[in-house]
């Protein structure tokens, strides 16, 4: 009896060795608590964007009908070719909205407004993005629907939860959420803009899903943001681009520059 | 014990269930995967620009590289079937499919297969734990990947890279390269984040996040091979061993549209590090006053690229590596010996420099305790003969001929090469005439049977020197180079000893000839050379393609009027430099540049 019982826990503990080996470091079920201590990865710190992609769009400026990559419809195509190198100044913050600003060369300052609130701050054209965890805030709740129509919009934020579907063993115990590692954020809200600097446009109609997580690389710190644009009126499919930050230990080379005052409009 | 069942069975049930979470507890990525391919299109598509290299961190060495390159190249017979190296392929214009590969008595998942997007065989990342293999070990296009889980993300590093390309434009990645790839998927999206470090061609990690989306429709698989069914003569009417390249100074012609009518400066155009930044905008708007303009690099060191090869074993570590068949390769023990091993005892390929001749022995008997049958050198080096008279003592020739131990071949030339020697300076008067060969063949071939395997000596005259010899075993389809290829540096020209660039290389390309690639253009006959790893057909078509591209520099260069020393200031080995390249020691790069100059300039 007593080997049978030894036997029993020795193939438990190794079955709880595979279970815990094949997660992988890190897996755990959802957190709780406020989202700025359930935080399953930080954010936080000011990082810069190492323009490794699409470097002639995003360095400098592309010429008037450049949209190549981005799967616009016709009425997307014909507002695009519209667009005049000499309306550069008079463009203002338009390539500074949420479904652009990541991808514009700059820095992120990131940090907690308080326990639900999340900001990012970009050097490049001073825009502030606050992302809401509170439930209250969600997309179609009062407070969002009041909100006006701005180029960072309303950004409802949650981290992501991994939920295991189906049976497991005959479906006796549904499975809990497991913890992601990921911030997802949606934003509707927006004020009509430009995907690229060149009146490659989104229209108001848009609504923003980006996924921030974090990487770590050769003693190096990375941030990801993965951008999912659906504009049923520009955009013919969702626009996915992925961008890449690396962190600094500083703010020192923090540089902003008001959209307003880039774009060479008071 | 009935009770006793009974009270454990809740415990016994639990253990069950536990068994197939263990799969599903991490983030499923098999499946279909449509690349989405909105970002750097044009590096992408078809509209892909030699001479843009924007965005990429390369170092001076890598545009360099970049500029030379001609895309007429990939219509060698050699290229014709290399598919997208791992450094690009997921980059690439194609679908991938990520297949699970379960082991069934365990139900783990123990590896992904990667497939799709042109990227050759099937790529395997090991979820296992296994190691990666050794330094001495092939490398291949897809290299070797080994997976780990790191939260929800799959965490990549793959070794082992063939030399390659970050884009189709010829941006390169040698193969001193490694790389680490993220998996992240959220729902139906799949975004993959490639690192890449290579310590020659760039000057920072190169990083891409590539996106792709769940395509259960869609089949990544439709490439099929790529093999002898599908070379074809592109480029007629070119002499054998042709290499098409840009001398310095005459770039594609594309590259100058691409700058005018992107008006890009020409030196954003080269890449780099800092030109990946946000204050890199400051020096764009300097560069657009004068964008022609290009920083300086005067003053630092090698230009600022690293221009030596890494260090090579020291000869304090004799290892043993199998190659296929019957044939081994024995390193450490001053230059690479090959052992072909089988019932009728041991042949050996070269003996090394004979300071380390016990561990050699060790090493042979470590794989059989047949005897030492035939020596066979490949040159006159101390690297190559050295250990022969203890080798041959430690072995047997069956009681043939006239020697007592293992009989010694080589061709004429290396006998001759050190009996002058004799009451002369220098490294091969040191031999003693012990370890001279006891067999020695002037014509062209000489054929030796041992072990159910022809094995064919085969004469390149005027190479590395006059005396070398090839070695091919032709049943386990295994060449030995000897010092005509040398993955760790540029090769010796022993122009003392009758050796010559031209010849080299000739060698180099008759080399080529006998090398059979198996689909996808990469292992079949498997290449032994003077130092370094195992390598195949298409690691020597690189050694040829870099020899070519330095001859015809230099060609030009004699050509212009200039004297070795102003041939020598012009650096024609720029870019590879990093990879062969010393500044001291017995062969720098400055003394085979001199060979190759002395050469060359006879041939005019």
């Amino acid at each position: 009896m007593k080997k049978l019982a030894r036997a029993i826990v020795c193939f438990l503990a190794m079955t709880s060795g595979v279970v815990s080996a094949q997660r992988g470091r890190g897996a755990a079920t959802a957190p709780s608590g406020p989202p700025k201590a359930a935080a399953p990865i930080d954010l936080t710190g000011t990082w810069v964007s190492v323009v490794s992609e699409d470097w002639l769009q995003r360095m400098l400026m592309p010429p008037r009908g450049d949209y190549a990559g981005v799967p616009l419809t016709l009425e997307g195509r014909r507002v695009a070719n519209l667009w005049e190198p000499a309306s550069e100044a008079a463009d203002g913050c338009k390539p500074y909205g949420a479904p652009a600003v990541m991808r514009v060369p700059g820095r992120l300052k990131i940090s907690w407004e308080d326990d639900t609130t999340l900001k990012i701050e970009t050097d490049a054209g001073m825009q502030t993005r606050l992302f809401h965890f509170d439930a209250s805030t969600a997309s179609g709740s009062p407070k969002a629907q009041a909100t006006e129509r701005s180029w960072q919009g309303y950004s409802r934020a949650e981290w992501e939860q991994l939920i295991q579907r189906g049976g497991q063993g005959g479906g006796l115990v549904p499975p809990p959420p497991r913890a992601g590692s990921a911030l997802k954020v949606v934003t509707t809200k927006l004020k009509a803009g430009y995907l690229r600097k060149n009146g490659v446009p989104y229209s108001e109609d848009a609504v923003l899903t980006e996924y921030f997580d974090r990487l770590s690389e050769d003693e190096s710190e990375w941030l990801l943001v993965e951008t999912i644009v659906n504009d049923p009126k520009y955009l013919s499919q969702d626009f996915v681009t992925s961008t890449h930050f690396r962190r600094e230990s500083d703010s020192s080379k923090w540089t902003p520059t008001s959209c307003e005052v880039a774009r060479g409009k008071k | 014990m009935r009770h006793a069942f009974r009270a454990l069975a809740p415990l016994v049930f639990a253990a069950a269930l536990a068994m197939p979470r263990a799969a599903a507890a991490q983030i499923d990525l098999s499946g279909e995967w449509g690349t989405t391919f909105f970002e750097d299109i044009l590096h992408r598509g078809a509209t892909l620009v030699p001479g843009d290299n924007t965005g990429v961190p390369l170092s001076e060495a890598g545009w360099r590289k970049a500029e030379s390159w001609d895309e007429a190249v990939v219509g060698t017979h050699e290229r014709q079937c290399v598919p997208h190296p791992v450094q690009y392929a997921v980059r690439g214009p194609g679908n991938i499919r990520m297949v699970k590969v379960i082991d069934e008595p365990t139900g783990r998942l123990i590896a992904y297969s990667l497939q799709g997007s042109y990227v050759g065989h099937f790529r395997t990342v090991w979820l296992d734990g296994r190691p990666h293999p050794s330094d001495l070990a092939p490398h291949s296009y897809t290299g070797f990947s080994t997976g780990e889980w790191v939260r929800n993300t799959l965490v990549v590093k793959t070794t082992h890279m063939k030399m390659g390309y970050l884009d189709r434009n010829g941006m390169p990645s040698s193969e001193l390269g490694t790389m680490t790839e993220h998996f992240i998927r959220h729902g139906d999206h799949l975004t993959v984040v490639t690192f890449i470090h290579d310590p020659v061609f760039l000057n920072d990690a190169f990083v891409r996040s590539t996106d792709f989306v769940l395509n259960s429709a869609g089949n990544a698989g439709a490439w099929g091979m790529c093999g002898p069914d599908q070379i074809v003569d592109e480029l007629v009417d070119r002499p054998a061993g042709y290499v098409p390249h840009h001398l310095p100074g005459t770039v594609d012609p594309g590259r100058e549209t691409f700058l005018k009518t992107r008006n890009v400066p020409l030196e954003a155009a080269h890449g780099g590090a800092n030109t990946l930044l946000p204050e890199y905008g400051a020096r764009l708007r300097e560069l657009a006053k004068n964008p022609g303009a290009v920083a300086s690099t005067e003053g630092l060191a090698c230009g600022g690229n690293r221009c030596v090869a890494p260090p090579r074993n020291d000869g304090s570590d004799v290892r043993v590596t199998k190659v296929q068949g019957k044939v081994y390769m024995i390193s450490g023990a001053g230059g690479n010996i090959a052992a072909q091993v089988g019932d009728d005892g041991v042949v050996l390929v070269n003996a090394g420099t004979g300071k380390v001749t016990d561990k050699v022995v060790a090493a042979v008997r470590g794989l059989t305790n047949r005897p030492i049958r035939f020596v066979l050198d490949t040159a006159p080096d101390l690297e190559n003969i050295g250990g022969n008279e203890g080798l041959a003592k430690a072995g047997a020739n069956g009681g043939r001929g006239q020697v007592a131990g293992a009989a010694v071949i080589a061709h004429d030339g290396v006998l001759r090469a050190l009996s002058a020697t004799k009451g002369k300076n220098g490294p091969l008067a040191a031999v003693s005439p012990g370890s001279w060969p006891t067999i020695t063949f002037s014509g062209e071939i000489k054929d030796v049977q041992t072990n159910g395997e022809a094995i064919q000596m085969l004469h390149q005259p005027a190479a590395h020197s006059a005396g070398d010899s090839v070695v091919f075993f032709r049943g386990s389809d295994v060449v030995v180079t000897g010092d005509i290829v040398d993955f760790t540096r540029y090769p010796i020209i022993d122009t003392a000893q009758g050796g010559t660039f031209s010849g080299l290389l000739a060698a180099v390309n008759r080399i080529i000839d006998i090398t059979v690639p198996h689909d996808w253009q990469e292992g079949g006959t498997m290449v032994i050379t003077a130092q370094g790893r195992v390598g195949d057909e298409a690691d020597l078509v690189e050694y040829r393609d870099m020899l070519t591209i330095v001859r015809d520099r230099i060609q030009d260069l004699i050509k212009k009027g200039m004297t070795l020393e102003q041939v020598q200031a012009a650096r024609p080995t720029f870019e590879y430099d990093g990879l062969f390249g010393a500044t001291s020691g017995p062969w720098t790069t400055s003394m085979f540049v001199e060979a190759a100059y002395r050469d060359l300039s006879k041939r005019r």
